[in-house]
């Protein structure tokens, strides 16, 4: 499943359409689809909110390979920034110092099975792989 | 889409997708609701990191005035997202066992 995306947040209406299409043949547990769920909005905001030098689309796409999930995201005429690796966030602090910050990209590396960045050509592409469990809901 | 909005009781009821998108919203309508501050997640289908910053938000707000959040009827699916961040142990969060496995 492909899809191009407008750089604004109001598309992410539509890329859960599409990830309901894309999961309409192969049903998975909401447990399961939260993750890939999660990760592609998290990924997705990152590059509408900081790659603001370009209007150009964001290609989503989603593939069965096996019994995983591969989603890549790709962004045009980008500077480099790789997603992968955030800042560790420190979820036994307190209250007072706790802040939204860095929680997104986190989540996304503490939920998929695996997750890689390539830069090239001012080409930015994350992608990620979430294994589903066999018993498909 | 989200709904959000006060049950008879006074708890808020939060219901479909919290997302990045509907984070503004949400935000707006849990600015104006005093302590203590119930709210019934039962129909909350997805959180990301956005709606978790609202909750957050809140919660330090509300804290402040006295008494912070509580969560209700949180899913299973929806509580991984508090537990992987660490929300779960800022405040209460109450699970609802899934229905749909």
């Amino acid at each position: 499943m492909e899809l191009t995306c407008k750089r604004s947040l109001d598309e992410l209406q539509a890329i859960v359409a599409a990830t309901d299409r894309f999961f309409s043949d192969r049903p998975v547990a909401p447990a399961l689809r939260m993750p890939v769920d999660l990760s592609i909005e998290e990924l997705f905001v990152n590059l509408v909110k900081y790659n603001q030098g370009t209007d150009h689309d964001i290609s989503l796409r989603l593939d069965w390979v096996g019994d995983a999930v591969e989603v890549s995201l790709t962004d045009h005429d980008v500077d480099p920034f790789d997603p992968t690796r955030p800042p560790e966030l420190d979820i036994d602090a307190p209250l007072a110092t706790r802040h939204p910050n860095g929680m997104g990209l986190y989540l996304v590396s503490k939920m998929v099975d695996a997750i890689h960045y390539e830069y090239r050509n001012r080409e930015s592409k994350v992608t990620f792989t979430k294994r589903m469990a066999q018993d498909h809901a | 889409m989200l709904d959000i909005r006060y049950a008879e009781d006074r708890r808020v009821l939060l219901v479909g997708r919290l997302d990045a998108a509907q984070a503004a919203a949400a935000q707006a309508f849990l600015d104006t609701v005093p302590p203590p501050c119930v709210i019934d997640a039962g129909g909350l289908e997805y959180i990301s990191s956005a709606g978790l910053g609202v909750l957050l938000r809140t919660h330090k707000r509300l804290v402040a005035a006295g008494a912070g959040i509580r969560l209700i009827n949180v899913n299973l699916h929806v509580y991984d997202v508090f537990r992987y961040s660490g929300m779960d142990k800022l405040f209460s969060v109450t699970v609802t066992p899934a229905r749909d496995g």
